[in-house]
Parts: structure tokens; sequence; C-alpha cells
């Protein structure tokens, strides 16, 4: 083969041969000839770049240039060209007949839908100020019930079936266990929140679950009211539920914390005009909460005359139920598709207008 | 968190110790806000507008069901109503209740006209349970009053009251009863609270009460009363306790029940001529020791049952429940009342041992007064007096093991303390105030006060308890939230969360389902999966209470729980399923003490086709390499695939399963489910899976520190097609290719064959490399001399050879 000095000319005269040669291949055979002739590593156009050295110094990064392009589109037509061949491929135009056929998909998926209520919570409290701490499932009976003023013996620990895995060792009831092992390792002032699965040996129904997911928020610092847990559980409603629903705080019992309140809001049924979900009251209980009890500080090692703390509580599957109608508990741990996916659009999540 | 037990309380009962003018919703809801959670408010008795005085015209059999009959009731409606009974004792010429068409009895339940097995039926002849007047289902009322027939029956049987259940947390049994309730009523509305009436009993009475063991019972007091005349109690008494929801029996029974529901204290009344020996002995039960109940069940009474003897028999078990061998009877001439303070534990104990829970046992585990003994028998002695059921003597026997436990407490309460945890500015004269409401008298003592605790608030012993309760009168709704709270604490990130959920992120985008499956799994699912006794997979935790077997063992991999999802999702019919979860699972320790290791598992799996039903092309079955690929997408993600190498399982012949190992370490595992541990799921499609354990990915930006600049310069690509031994994987071949190629950018597979057209144990592979330089366009030699020298090294290092066609 004679090498030709290239010019403008003779480089898309090449160009061109060579796209016929590849578009008009009639078989895989004949277009891999083609390839090694035009684009081979000995190849028209191979020599053509190798030669262009001969050229006068202006002319060579425009040649050089336009060797590359065809070698590029080149190698396109040749691709196509052999898949064509190879039948793997139809005829195809930009949208053959019908723009209105269904696009190419692949399959669609998404968080379980407990996933994202608990990620929406959590970043809420996130930007409030509150750190992320998760502990194990399995505890010790100390850091369940004992660190956490349920004494053993104990009537509030019938408020709790627990699963044991043996005398001292259980299911965690609650993730409260969580915070005693913080506050036992990290000095006071501290605010974190802990979600994670617990455990109540309780014969499932439609409102009752063996396991199920929770999360716990503690505040302790010198001065921490009760006004300043009234004041972050409010806003953390309103936050979720959206500007418009109400709260309310009543007192009630839980053994870790004194003085305490049950958190109720207005009902996402009826609004507060009152409805089946919220038996008539227009109020549903969406939290438990209180001032940490001094015994529970006295268990971490902290002075409770130096320090005061909030604790609340909310139980993750109740509030996915009320916001969003769920009719039982056992769907969640169910894994039916059909219910999994209904929650993977954008709009189930965030704020509730 | 969860609440307590409820206790159903009478509005009219109420009433008999504090005014209440509000309507019961408004009262329902002060008492929520208080902290008496009311679960229901419930109207019952007198207040049916619809139902009627009617006599009975005739009465004859039902023509398909023997124990019905076909009544004709002049009920005032004109025409006579046909009515279908089934009570044994109505019949032609009674005067009757009749609820006509439209009427709402108890429990919302509305009168229609139905058909009853073909005969038509247009009312109802009410018994008293229908109305909510009584509990007495055997028939219907028999009426011994003249009206008109119509005449509405409003406020003319029973008595209208209204029933709250209210929730009593377990601190608080002093809400376990009406005056209790009371009590809290007239602190709310700041009312008078009217005491009941007492008779005057003395100490003295010569009556031996021992204990073998002081702590399981430290009081013990006792009334007598002679002449008993049994019969029933009066109908205010007896409306009550309906409302209460205690049956009425008889006087005796009836008015320690009515103290019980009274003021909280249990009570019981023995046949004092039954007890063997005139003398109480309490003492634990001997093995082997059995006695009757008053329900008639032959019990052990065993070391952990607390019993009540008199010296040598039991006569009863001690806060749970009497004898029946000392039962009050129709002929009882003599009774001994009881009224005793037991150790809340015992009383437990017995309880759970016998698995006997009664009114009076849940009272006693929950701490009850154990000031008020003997204040409870002077008030059954005085109802007893007061309805003529006995006559009372006038001493009564006391056995104290502990003075301490009927004096009153005195806590300090520091001002600044309650100001500094609730959030108020509140003075010690608005504190002394508040407290008095609850019967909490204190005196200041400079700037804290002193406060005296009665004993039927055993909850309050220490400054936070008395806290609470001024919070709690002071008003949750009245604490300011005006002040918004300044804190230079602020969160912290946490890589290790940050990373979980940008991963379940990812698995989301890349078309799984995350799943979440429970954390129990069946014991024999490390034996379906053949998972051997090496593996700490068959290592489980067993739950020593489970619900049932398949919950009892806790999961080691979250692989059988999935495997359930696509078994329950099998009618489902998709024509794929992938699924992931992220979760722990929970490992025994070689030990085996201690908690278990709780590793943090992303599993994923894949059946049936592995791309969606659509127009463009062929489906096709998912297979390995798919799964191969998401994990790959995954481990890149991670950050790992440096030091990641993947191995066959050995053990796992003829399977195919394969182990990642990252430095040494297991770092997962994929492959395809063998068709015999499906079947043992049932499930009859192919599974493909990845199991890593995500721990073992350190969670930070562990990996590269800075970015790679981006070449300016064009890339040079060269296929190369090669031809291997048998042995020689395909990254074996990229590994060298990397080694030796300089500027090399990629090295992607295009073609892989493996057959007899190449002769025995041969494989080839055809591969793309891109070449580019930092410093400038490469040119052909270049890059042929790098080829050059890759394919010297594929040949030396391999026996790789260039395919020649
Ligand atoms: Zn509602």
């Amino acid at each position: 083969m004679s090498e030709e000095i290239p010019d403008r000319e003779s480089i898309d005269r090449i160009g061109e041969e060579a796209s016929r040669d590849i578009t008009e291949a009639s078989e895989l055979e004949t277009l891999e000839r083609a390839r090694i002739v035009w684009l081979g590593r000995k190849g028209r156009l191979t020599s053509a770049l190798r030669s262009i050295g001969k050229l006068p110094e202006d002319q060579r990064p425009v040649v050089g240039g336009m060797i590359n392009e065809w070698k590029e589109k080149l190698g396109v037509l040749f691709d196509n060209r052999c898949a064509e061949l190879s039948g793997s491929c139809r005829e195809e135009e930009p949208c053959p007949g019908d723009a209105t056929l269904p696009g190419r998909r692949n399959w669609e998926g998404g968080l379980h839908i407990l996933h994202r209520v608990i990620r929406n919570i959590k970043e809420i409290f996130y930007r409030m100020g509150y750190s992320i701490v998760e502990g194990p499932d399995v505890e010790l009976d100390y850091y369940n019930f004992e660190a956490l003023n349920f004494p053993a013996d104990h009537p509030s620990r019938d408020l709790q079936d627990t699963f044991y895995v043996n005398r001292d060792i259980l299911l965690r009831t609650q993730t409260s266990p969580v915070q005693v092992r913080f506050m036992e390792k990290n000095e006071p002032p501290l605010r974190i929140i802990s979600p994670g699965r617990v455990y109540r040996n309780e014969t499932p129904d439609p409102s009752h679950a063996a396991e199920f997911f929770q999360i716990e928020g503690l505040y302790v610092d010198k001065n921490v009211s009760l006004a300043d847990l009234l004041n972050d559980i409010t806003w953390f409603i309103h936050q979720f539920f959206g500007p418009d629903a109400r709260v309310r705080f009543r007192p009630h019992f839980f053994p870790f914390t004194e003085p305490r309140a049950e958190v109720d809001m207005t009902c996402f049924g009826c609004k507060g005009e009152g409805c089946s979900i919220c038996q008539k009251t227009g109020w549903i209980e969406i939290m438990g909460a209180g001032m940490v009890h001094p015994n529970v500080f006295k268990c971490a090692g902290y002075n409770p005359d130096s320090v005061t703390g909030f604790a609340f509580g909310m139980g993750i599957e109740r509030i996915a139920m009320l916001k969003y109608g769920v009719d039982d508990i056992r769907r969640f741990l169910g894994n039916d598709m059909r219910f999994l996916e209904q929650f993977w659009n954008k709009t189930w999540v965030g704020v509730q207008e | 968190m969860g609440g307590g037990a409820g206790v159903k309380v009478s509005l009219n009962w109420l009433k008999r110790y504090v005014d209440i003018e509000e309507d019961p919703a408004t009262l329902a809801h002060d008492l929520t806000m208080f902290g008496l959670n009311v679960e229901s408010v419930e109207v019952c008795g007198g207040e049916y507008t619809d139902v009627v005085f009617g006599r009975v015209l005739e009465c004859g059999r039902h023509p398909d069901a023997d124990k019905l009959s076909v009544c004709t009731v002049d009920a005032g409606t004109g025409t006579p109503l046909n009515i279908v009974c089934g009570a044994p004792n109505v019949r032609a010429g009674l005067s009757v209740a009749v609820a006509v068409q439209g009427a709402v009895l108890k429990g919302g339940f509305k009168i229609k006209k139905t058909k009853l097995r073909g005969v038509v039926s247009e009312g109802m002849i009410c018994s008293e349970i229908e109305l909510g007047i009584g509990d007495d289902a055997g028939g219907i009322i028999e009426l011994d009053m003249e009206l008109e027939p119509g005449a509405s029956l409003d406020g003319r049987l029973g008595s209208s009251d209204v029933i709250l259940d209210i929730e009593v947390t377990p601190n608080r049994p002093d809400q376990l009863s009406h005056f209790g309730i009371a009590r809290e009523i007239a602190a709310l509305y700041m009312r008078e609270l009217r005491e009941p009436e007492l008779f005057d009993l003395e100490t003295g009475y010569d009556f031996p009460i021992e204990t073998e063991d002081d702590s399981d019972c430290s009081r013990y007091s006792a009334a007598f009363v002679g002449d008993i005349n049994i019969g029933p109690s009066p109908k205010w008494m007896r409306d009550l306790l309906i409302s209460a929801g205690v049956k009425p029996i008889y006087n005796i029974v009836d008015v320690t029940n009515f103290v019980l529901l009274e003021m909280g204290q249990p009570l019981h009344a023995f046949d004092r001529d039954k007890l063997g020996r005139d003398g109480i002995f309490i003492r634990r039960g001997r093995s082997g020791e059995s006695m009757y109940t008053l329900d008639d069940i032959e019990r052990e009474v065993g070391e952990d049952v607390l019993l009540i003897t008199d010296g040598e028999t039991p006569v009863g078990v001690a806060g749970v429940m009497g004898g029946r061998d000392s039962e009050i009877t129709g002929s009882t001439k003599r009774v001994l009342i009881e009224s005793a303070w037991f150790d809340p534990r015992a009383v437990r104990r017995s309880s759970r041992e016998l698995k006997l829970d009664t009114e009076a046992s849940y009272r006693f585990e929950r701490e009850g007064d154990p000031g008020i003994t003997v204040r409870a028998l002077m008030r059954v002695c005085r109802l007893i007096a007061d309805i003529g059921a006995g006559k009372p003597e006038k001493l009564h026997a006391d056995y104290l093991a502990d003075r301490e436990l009927i004096e009153p407490r005195t806590i300090t309460l520091r001002t600044k303390q309650a100001n500094r945890l609730i959030g108020t500015r509140l003075g010690a004269d608005d504190l002394v105030e508040l407290l008095s409401r609850l019967q909490l008298i204190s005196v200041e003592d400079g700037k804290d006060i002193n406060v005296t605790v009665p004993t039927f608030r055993r909850d309050i012993t220490e400054e936070v308890d008395l806290i609470e309760e001024v919070a709690r009168l002071y008003g949750y709704e009245n604490i300011g939230r005006e002040e918004g709270r300044c804190s230079s604490l602020f969160s912290e990130v946490s890589i290790v969360d940050m990373r979980n959920e940008e991963l379940c992120d990812r698995l989301a985008a890349r078309g799984f389902a995350e799943v979440i499956t429970t954390s129990f799994m069946d014991p024999g699912d490390p034996g379906s999966f053949e998972w051997g006794e090496s593996d700490p997979r068959s290592r489980h935790v067993e739950i020593s209470n489970p619900l049932t077997v398949a919950q009892s063992a806790l999961r080691t991999s979250l692989l059988p729980g999935m495997l359930r999802v696509i078994r329950r999702n099998a009618p489902v019919e998709r024509d794929g399923i992938r699924i992931f979860e992220l979760a722990k699972v929970f490992l025994q320790r070689e030990e085996g003490r201690g908690l278990p290791r709780e590793e943090l598992h992303l599993t994923a799996l894949f059946t049936r086709r592995s791309a969606p039903l659509q127009w463009h092309g062929e489906q096709r079955d998912f297979d390995f390499f798919d799964m191969t690929g998401e994990a790959e997408s995954v481990l890149e993600w991670l950050g790992a695939t440096k030091d990641l190498v993947m191995e066959r399982i050995k053990a796992s012949e003829p399977d195919f399963l394969f182990e990642w190992i990252l430095k040494n370490r297991p770092a997962g595992n994929c492959g395809m489910i063998p068709g015999r541990v499906l079947a043992r799921f049932d499930i009859d499609t192919r599974v493909y899976y990845f199991d890593l354990l995500i721990d073992v990915f350190p969670p930070g930006r562990s990996g590269r520190k800075s970015y790679i600049r981006i070449s300016q310069y064009p890339a040079v690509k060269r296929d190369l097609s090669v031809l291997a031994p048998e042995r020689v994987t395909f990254s074996d071949v990229r590994n060298v290719v990397k080694k030796r190629a300089k500027h090399l950018e990629s090295v992607r597979l295009f073609d892989y064959y493996r057959g007899d057209r190449l002769g025995e144990r041969k494989r080839s592979y055809a591969f793309r490399m891109t070449f580019r330089s930092m410093e400038g366009t490469l040119d052909d030699e270049t890059v042929d001399r790098t080829i050059d020298k890759v394919l010297a090294a594929l040949q030396n290092e391999l026996q790789v050879t260039l395919r020649s066609e």
C-alpha cells in the first residue's frame, strides 16, 4: 500500500468509501474484512494518521482531528452494522410508529414504609440537635428494667410482657436501655435519639405485634425542664404532622420518668371532631414522655441534683398506622409486595398537609 | 410504654363523697387531663325512651324452635305486637318491659322488626341484662307495677347511672376505689370531700393473731360480728354494686365487696365457727399441702403460697382468695372479718403460682394502704349494723408488726428544684396550697417546704414524686412554653447511620424492594439450610418463653425470613422479585454466655425474570451474573473491591455458593440457593442471593483521599481476543493486564466462550481496553508496544495466548 500524503479531500474520500463498505456489508465476514481494511492496525485510516508528520505543521491538527472523527464515526457504523447483522437489533427509527408505547423500564424498588417513617422522624430530631445512637436488641435485664427504675417483682413490669433468653438476658421491651448505656459512657450535656426494634411477648392481633419499632429520645443538661420537653415535642409534632396538629399533654405513668406526660394530638381521621379511630375523643395518644427519674440518673452515675433531663418515646408502627390508615399492624412485617409498593411513591412521606 | 388496667366507677357512687355538677363528658375530659385516663363513659339503666309497659296477652310455642315462644303483647300500640321471646318465664298475663321498634338498648343494640326462625317479631321483652339494670339473664323482668300499656318506663326501672372506665397505672393503687377517685375529683375541682360514716371500733379484742414471718404480713386486723342475719342487701347497695360490675350475692358478702370498691381495701369474711381453732396464723404453704378455695377447686399450696390458717388448717390464700370450708353460708352465726396488709411480692408470688388473679390480689400486689385496715373494718361494721346484717363487737383485734408502716412520711420539697424541673416560677406558699388539695399537708421551712405524706400515698417516697403532683395540680396546659431554649448542643454526625441510609437508597433506586422481616426464626431453619456445626449460623439464641416453636430462636441469618417473604408473595405472581433487607442477626458466642454477637447484614434475594415483561425484546430468567452484577455494584460503592477476593465455598459442593474475603475476614457470600433447600420452604423457582456483613466494610471515607485529574486527550481503544487454559479465570487475566498496561483506563470483557471448538479445557476471552494518557494524545506505536508487553506477560504468567484467526 502506497503511502499517500493525506489532505482533507483524500481523508473524506477514504471515510466515505469506508462508510459504504461497512454499511453495504451483507454478512459478518465481509464486515470484518472491511474493518480490517479501513480501521485495522494497518488499515488505511491508521496509516493516514501515521503519515501526518509529512504535512506542514499548521495542517497537522486539522487533518489529525478529521482522521479521528472518521475513525469514531466508522466505529459507530461498524458496531451498528455488526449488531444488525447479528440479528439482535431491529431496524430502528426514533420512535417506531407509536410514541405512546411504554418506555423501556427496569424494576422499580423502594424503601419499606417503616423505614421511611423512621427516617423522617430521625431527620427532624437530628435537625433539632439530637444525635443518633443505637444499641443491642438482646439486652441484660439490668439495662432494660433495673437501671430504668423497674424493680424486680413489681407490677410495673407487667406493663411489658417480656421474652427471656434466661434469667438475666432478654429481648429489650423498649429502646431506653440504649440511653442508660449511653449515659454510662458519656457525661452530660447530651441529646440523643435511639431508633430500633423492640419485643413484647404478646399474641399478635390487628393492633398488637410481638416485635415493633420505637424511637426514644433523651436530653440531659443542667436545667432541662418539663417546659422544655413540651416545647421539643410540640415542635416535632408540628414538623412531622403539619402545623395544624394540636398537641396536649396529660399526666401518666412510666417508671423511668417523673413527672411524666402522655402526649396526645388531634386525630388524623377527624381533625378533632371525634371518629372511630380516636374512639370519639378527637385525640389520639402519640407518645409517652417525662422527666428522667433520679434513680435512673443514679444508675448512670450522674448526680440527680446537678443535672435534669427528659425522655420520650413513640411506637413507629402506631404512627404509621394512624398516618396512613393501616388497619392491621401485622401488615408491616408481612411484606406483601402489594402493600410495600404502595408506599414507594414520593407522596407518601413528608409532612402531612 | 403502656398503661395499666382499668377500674369501673359509678358516678352515683362518687357523688356520695364529692359534689359533681359537670356532665359526664366534661368530667371524663378533666379527669383525663388530670392523669386519670378515662377510657370510656357508659350511660346505663333507666334512660330508655322506647321501653314501655306491656302485658302478655297470649303465649304459644314457636313452630320451629323448642326454646322460643311466640307472644302477642299489648304495648299500647293499638294492634297487639307479635313478639318472639326466648325466656323460660314468659307466660300469658305477665306485666313486662317491652322494647318497641326504635329502642336502643345497652351496648347500642337497636330494636327492629325481624324474623326469628320464620316468625315475625316486632319488639323485645326485656331482661335486666338488656336494660343494664341487673345481671339476671335467666328470664324477663316480671313487673309488679300497674301502668297503662304503652306507658314509658323511663326512670321507673333500676337506677340510671354513668360508668366511667378509668385506666389506673400501677403506681396509684389509691385510685382503685370510689373514694380514691372522689379524692382526686375533689382536688381537681377544689371541692369538699365527704368521708364515709364509720362504726366506733376500739382495739383490745382478745384473739390470737400470729405470723410465721413478719415480712410476709406486716398488719392483720380483724373485726368480729355476731347475730348474723343472712339476707339480700338493700336495693341502693345492690344498684351500686351492679353499676360497678359486681354481682350482689347476700348482705355479708355484699358489704365486704362494697367496702373493697369504696375504700380499695380487700376484706374477707370467715365463718368463725368453722375455724377449727379460734385464732389466725399466717404462714407459707408446705410442700404437698393443698386446700379448696372458694371457687371449689382443690389447689396445691406450696412454699410460694402465703396462707391464712386457723393455726393448723389453711382457711384462705392470703390476699388472693378465701377457702371453701370457712365460707359464709345461710346458717352462719358469727363471722370474722379480715382486713390485712400483705407483702405485695408475697401476694404476687401466690397469685402467679396458683394462676389466680382476683380483685383482692390485684390491689395487694400494687401495695395498698397499710394505714386503712382498721378504718375499713369500722366502715364494714357500720354498714353491717345499718343494714341489719349482724351485730358488730365493740372491740377489734389488730396485729401490727411494724409501727413505722403506718406512720406518715415527711419529705422535703425544694422550691427551686420543683421550678427547675417543671419550668415554673412558683413560691413555697403556692406549693403548700397546691399540695393541700391532695391532702398532702405541708409547712414552709424557709424557701422549702416539709410535706407530710399520708399512708394512702405510698407511691410518694421522694421529692420528685411530690414535684410530679405539683406539676399535675398546676396543670400541664399552664406550663409556659413561650421561652425558647437556645442550646449550644448540636447533633453529631453518625457516619455509620449515614452510610446505611444511603446504601438502602441505592438499592431502592436499583429496583429492590426493601423488606423488614421478623427477628425470630424457626430453630429448624439452620438444618433446612444445611449449615454445618461449625457454621456460626447454626448457633442460635433460644427464647425461653416463645410465642410458638417457629418463633423460638433469634435469626442467625436474614435468609430464612426473606425466603418466607418470597414464598408468601408467590400468589402475587410477579414476574420477578428483588428484595433486600439491612438488619441484625444474632449469633451465640462460642462460650455460649453473655449477650450474643449482633451482626448487621445486607441480604438480597432475586427470583424469576431479569427484567419486567415488556414489548422490547425477549424476557429471560435471572441468572448468576445478574446477581453478581448487583453485588459488584454494592461492593464497589462500599469501596472495598480492591482487597476483596471471591472464592467458591468448598464445603458447598455440588452447590453454587461463593464467599467474599476482605483482608482475611469473611465479608459475605452469594450464590444460588440449592433447590432442595428451596423445596423445604415450598418454593419452586430459582432463587439467587447475596449476603454481606456490612460491619466488615469501613463506614467512612476510607478510600481515596483526593480526586484523580481528568485527562483532556482522546482515548485509544483496542480489542484483544485471547485463549486461556481452563484454570485461568478472567480475573487473573484482568489483573495481569492491569499490571502491565500503561495508560490503561478500563478493561471490559465483551465476549466469553468455552466449548469444543477451542479444544480441550480452553476458554476464550475478548475484551476491549481503553488507553488514555494525562500527558498527550497516545500514538499507535506506544499502544502497540503496550499491547505487546501485555501479551507477553499473559503468555509468560498464565499461558494465555492471542487467539489467531
Ligand atoms: Zn378521630
